[in-house]
């Protein structure tokens, strides 16, 4: 029999346990072969109120298994994706939640205002990784304070889900964690890329015009792993685990380790069939073990 | 565009530590058009697919044409026919040659690698094709070229004229260019008009993953994967975008 592959965050009910992570499936309007069956949701390519026009070339650089990128979160702003993507969004069979992100909680806020009841948006996923423009460009998700306001920012413009895609980039990802539930958060996306650096010999400087970019791909796994199993024991909402993930196999590790869901990224710009094996091999492995649904796979999350 | 399991045909050399792929995608080799390009991805292989413009399209096989650049391009290089390749494609916007009775064709290098299809679809729709090929000796120079007229162009006067390829051509209702950034940018100067193939680093290839920005003078960034690899000289703001790419995985 073919197991159950429905998941509940929240109050978000999703067919399949598989999302594409933000910033990988661009609007969701691109992505060739897309086989939809599989896919539990998208969360948007990251957009601001206004239009973004992202960092100059180069932008990405292939590391050992991974990659670093820094796109500068180019957008469209909210004015277009309310106009161009979000009436392709509502006639669709997954849910989309918006990837949305500010430079001060009153930005996070405003955006939320505009996009909340807009058909097509099904809730939103908070980038906490930005600068805090009006805190000297500290990270807000590096400060569990500043972590809470955005979450709160955005809890009190809507009633749809929230979901809070936390930084690998602390020191506890616990503490921000049990901010951003207090603040009101229906679901926890851990993680979102490394900040990382690559320099170039011949030139003697960074590869990336940026300086720096998001590590992700496989060699990112075993840290997101546990990252997203902290998170999990650390509070009592969903956490959807990303990092890494290119296999059925690598899925059911997030499982396992304390995640309701998972979000599939890097992978894609490889294969842009991943998501479907992704979501196909997870039920395989379910079937093969004998379990009925996801609720049947064990995890490891033993409580503090 | 498609995603198949192409397996490898052949290979021959073209020039010194220059290589033409063959392998065999007929749904790609029937709707390829000149300037468009396929994402290649083996395994074992690096993490990212690489690009390649398509060289030549016949029958059931497609062409792509390089160099050991990297860790990548060596593996590809050492397949043996029969190998199987992930290739999707055909990717990007070609070149629009439906807008005049001559064309030249200019490439450096490995800028090659769209001009065989190119001069076959100009020579196609009846035009006067004469292509230009430079490199920097003549022992690095591409053997294989079609067209009423060739010329070649060394930078040290091994073969042709001396000097770049770029100062070798002829003027042409149409003037398609493709090679190092730097000599697009000479381009540039000299047709406003023409139509270049550029060259950047590039993620996914259908478009999503923004990595492949091209600056244009107009401002802002779009992408070599979806508006390009083709642009109109003038569009691009040459001074932004990199003229020179490292290729080995950091």
């Amino acid at each position: 029999m073919k197991p159950d592959m429905s998941v509940g965050i929240g109050k978000l009910k999703l067919r399949s346990p598989v999302l594409a992570a933000s910033g990988t499936f661009g609007y969701g309007t691109e992505v060739p072969l897309l086989e939809r069956r599989a896919m539990g949701g998208m969360v948007s390519k990251g957009i601001f109120l206004r239009p973004r026009k992202g960092t100059a070339p180069p932008r990405i650089v292939e590391t050992p298994s991974g990659m670093l990128n820094a796109i500068g979160l180019q957008g469209p702003g909210a004015d277009a994706l309310i106009r161009e993507y979000a009436p392709q969004w509502a006639s669709w069979d997954f849910p989309v939640l918006v990837n949305i992100n500010g430079e001060s909680a009153s930005e996070y806020g405003e955006l939320t205002a505009r996009l909340d009841g807009v058909p097509g948006v099904a809730g939103f996923e908070i980038n906490i990784s930005c600068p805090n423009v009006e805190q000297g460009g500290l990270y807000f998700g590096n400060d569990p304070r500043a972590a809470a306001a955005v979450t709160d920012a955005v809890r009190k413009r809507t009633k749809l889900p929230v979901w809070v895609k936390l930084t690998p980039m602390v020191s506890d990802i616990g503490i921000i964690a049990r901010a951003v539930e207090s603040a009101g958060a229906d679901a926890l996306c851990a993680i979102n890329t490394f900040v990382g650096m690559s320099i170039d010999l011949q030139d003697y400087k960074p590869r990336l015009s940026f300086r720096t970019g998001g590590l992700s791909g496989p060699a990112i796994r075993p840290l997101a792993v546990h990252l997203a199993h902290q998170a999990a024991r650390a509070v009592d909402i969903p956490v959807v685990g990303i990092g890494g993930i290119t296999r059925a196999e690598d899925a059911l590790e997030f499982l396992v380790a304390g995640c309701s869901a998972v979000q599939v990224g890097t992978a894609t710009f490889v294969n842009p069939n991943a998501i479907a094996e992704v979501h196909d091999g997870i039920a395989a492995f379910l079937e093969a073990r004998g379990f009925g649904s996801l609720d049947d796979l064990p995890r490891y999350l033993p409580r503090d | 565009m498609f995603l198949l399991d192409a397996s490898v045909a052949g290979k021959r050399q073209v020039a010194r530590g220059m290589f033409v792929v063959s392998m065999r995608a007929p749904e790609i080799a029937v709707s390829v058009r000149a300037g468009q390009f396929v994402n290649l991805g083996w395994s074992p292989g690096p993490l990212l697919r690489r690009p390649f413009s398509v060289y030549r399209a016949e029958g059931d096989n497609i062409e792509v044409v390089l160099k050991a650049v990297g860790a990548g391009t060596q593996q590809l290089l050492d397949m043996q026919a029969g190998d199987h390749l992930s290739c999707l494609g055909p990717l990007g916007h070609g070149f629009d040659l439906d807008v005049g009775r001559s064309a030249v064709l200019i490439s450096g290098g490995l800028g090659v690698a769209p001009m065989a299809l190119a001069a076959k679809e100009a020579a196609a729709r009846g035009m006067q094709v004469t292509w230009v090929h430079g490199a920097r000796t003549a022992d690095e120079l591409c053997t294989e070229s079609r067209g009423d007229d060739v010329l070649w162009a060394t930078d040290d006067g091994s073969r042709g004229f001396a000097g770049t390829a770029v100062a070798a051509a002829p003027d042409a209702d149409v003037v398609l260019a493709c090679g190092p950034n730097r000599m697009l940018a000479a381009v540039a100067d000299r047709w406003p008009g023409a139509q270049v193939a550029v060259e950047t680093y590039m993620g996914c290839g259908t478009g999503v993953c923004l990595g492949c920005a091209v600056p244009l003078v107009g401002g802002g960034y779009d992408r070599a994967c979806k508006e390009g690899p083709v642009y109109r000289a003038a569009e691009i703001d040459w001074g932004a975008l990199p003229s020179h790419l490292h290729y080995a995985i950091a």
